[in-house]
């Protein structure tokens, strides 16, 4: 069954200056679905984001959303946009009101909805970001995390389908980094399709349902992160090693310890299961 | 940053900016309409005594952001009171007739206005003074020029703190030849960010499907009817001490 929301198929883009952003690159995402594009810098991650919101419109190939081509008309745009909501990597670049509330609400207003209900969605999107008691704040006088949560607010507001967030947790420390993961996991659970670029393999195994490899300008495998032990070549070949879980997990059922399966996405399981073998160990002695 | 603190921790803060702004109104209108220098005088200090005891505006923080207006407003008074006499081949400083007058008149008035002026500034952050210019029909351009001024402005502080600094570790400002070369360095520097940033900031806006004016929600305000009618009444207040005393 094909159920993907958003299709890129043999998408080419260059640069004026000739370099090249993407290179007959495809690449499906899954309504409903965790996604992760990961690859090395320069590697077309960000030219390829662009790509799905309308900012960049293709040289050759076409782009698919909800099974119909985009229409790179003023309205067809505008539906698209309305639908991809798309979070930059650098909150400066994005944010440009000087209050949070109005930041928040310049999506919502662009999309020519009346007042009453542009306020009451920027109060749930900033609820949803746990933003709310820094509505009347100025932007400037936010943290580098509490800013990246408002970018997020603003494109929530805008209610996308799905949310596209170029390397969300670039320069944010581990507490910040949580928060900011629980928030995505309740905007999934919400129904949001996610697709999220990093560099971060270990993060991509635990939190992604389907993994996405970038090199050079293409999308070199599409991967279910399940199987993603399985894919070490594929993984070689964009410069990333296996994620460290598998690799000790591997080993640890190679000495007998562990059972291989179900195979831990994180270290936490890894422990967990640990754990449960000394106590069954025990009980058997 | 001083101006920006104030307006965001003081007491008067969630008050509604039109009622501000039509206290401040009144504020200028009482200086103007007062008869006497010292009507002006006594209306300056109410305005300023409601900013430091009412709002809650220290008296050094009001004094660090008046000096410098206190300053031209001293070279200015002075050159209306004094002139240039060249008569007799040797230049010297005189007196003009009715000059102290004009001193006090003039001299009232501005500290009057001076007052009005940061009563508003300093109890209200500018994104509510956009926000109420926004209501009075300001011109859209006018105002969408003066949120991204007021925005940039930060984000370029912030990039020129932190290329100032990435230079001076680099012993960047060691020499006063050094200097000159490094500030080239950062001018040149910042006109690329400039660039980078304004296309960044197109994108992001179109990403955010914009088509032209750019939005934005105003702030609600939970009295503000109640404010605006003390206001008012304040305003009203000290016009009718400007016109009535004697």
């Amino acid at each position: 069954m094909n159920d993907a929301l958003l299709e890129l198929c043999q998408i080419s883009y260059r640069y004026p200056d000739g370099s090249v952003g993407l290179d007959a690159c495809s690449i499906a995402i899954q309504r409903g679905s965790r996604n992760v594009l990961i690859g090395a810098n320069g590697s077309g991650k960000t030219t390829l984001f662009q790509h799905t919101n309308g900012l960049l419109r293709p040289q050759t190939g076409v782009v698919r959303y909800a099974g119909m081509a985009v229409d790179y008309s003023r309205a067809g745009l505008r539906a698209l946009r309305s639908q991809v909501g798309m979070v930059f990597q650098n909150p400066d670049h994005q944010l440009f009101s000087a209050s949070v509330q109005e930041d928040v609400s310049f999506g919502p207003l662009n999309l020519g909805l009346d007042m009453a209900t542009v306020r009451q969605r920027v109060a749930a999107a900033l609820q949803a970001v746990g933003m709310t008691e820094h509505a009347d704040k100025a932007v400037h006088n936010l943290s580098f995390g509490q800013k990246k949560r408002v970018c997020i607010a603003g494109v929530l507001a805008m209610q996308p389908t799905l949310l596209i967030l170029d390397e969300p947790m670039a320069g944010l420390d581990h507490a910040m980094q949580q928060e900011l993961l629980a928030v995505l996991d309740q905007l999934h659970a919400a129904g949001i399709t996610l697709l999220m670029a990093t560099h971060d393999i270990d993060f991509a195994y635990r939190w992604a349902e389907r993994i996405h490899l970038m090199a050079a300008g293409r999308c070199t495998a599409s991967l279910n992160a399940t199987d993603l032990g399985e894919h070490a070549e594929a993984l070689a070949a964009v410069g990333l090693p296996l994620p460290q879980v598998i690799t000790l997990h591997r080993a640890l059922v190679e000495r007998g310890i562990l059972p291989a399966n179900p195979p831990p996405r994180c270290t936490a399981s890894l422990l967990t299961m640990l754990a449960e073998a000394k106590i069954t160990q025990e009980t058997t002695c | 940053m001083l101006i920006e603190q104030s307006a965001y921790t003081n007491r008067w803060r969630r008050v509604s900016p039109a009622a501000k702004g039509l206290f401040t109104a009144g504020a200028f209108i009482a200086v103007f309409a007062a008869n006497s220098p010292l009507t002006a005088a006594i209306i300056a200090s109410l305005v300023v005594a409601l900013t430091v005891f009412g709002a809650g505006i220290a008296p050094s923080c009001y004094l660090r952001v008046a000096t410098p207006a206190l300053f031209f407003l001293a070279l200015g008074s002075l050159s209306l009171a004094f002139s240039l006499d060249i008569g007799d081949g040797t230049p010297a400083l005189k007196l003009t007739s009715g000059g102290l007058l004009k001193l006090a008149e003039v001299g009232t008035r501005s500290l009057g206005s001076l007052a009005a002026l940061l009563f508003l500034v300093l109890t209200t952050p500018l994104i509510d003074l956009i926000a109420l210019l926004r209501r009075l029909k300001v011109p859209a351009l006018l105002l969408e020029i003066m949120v991204l001024c007021y925005r940039m402005l930060f984000v370029f502080s912030a990039a020129v703190h932190e290329t100032l600094t990435a230079q001076s570790a680099r012993l960047g400002y060691a020499t006063p030849r050094l200097v000159i070369r490094s500030l080239g360095g950062l001018a040149a520097n910042l006109t690329l960010q400039v660039w980078q940033r304004a296309h960044a900031l197109h994108l992001a806006a179109l990403a955010r499907n914009n088509d032209g004016p750019l939005r934005f929600l105003e702030p609600s305000f939970a009295h503000s009817r109640r404010d605006c009618r003390i206001a008012g009444l304040a305003g009203a207040g000290l016009i009718v001490l400007a016109v009535s005393w004697a």
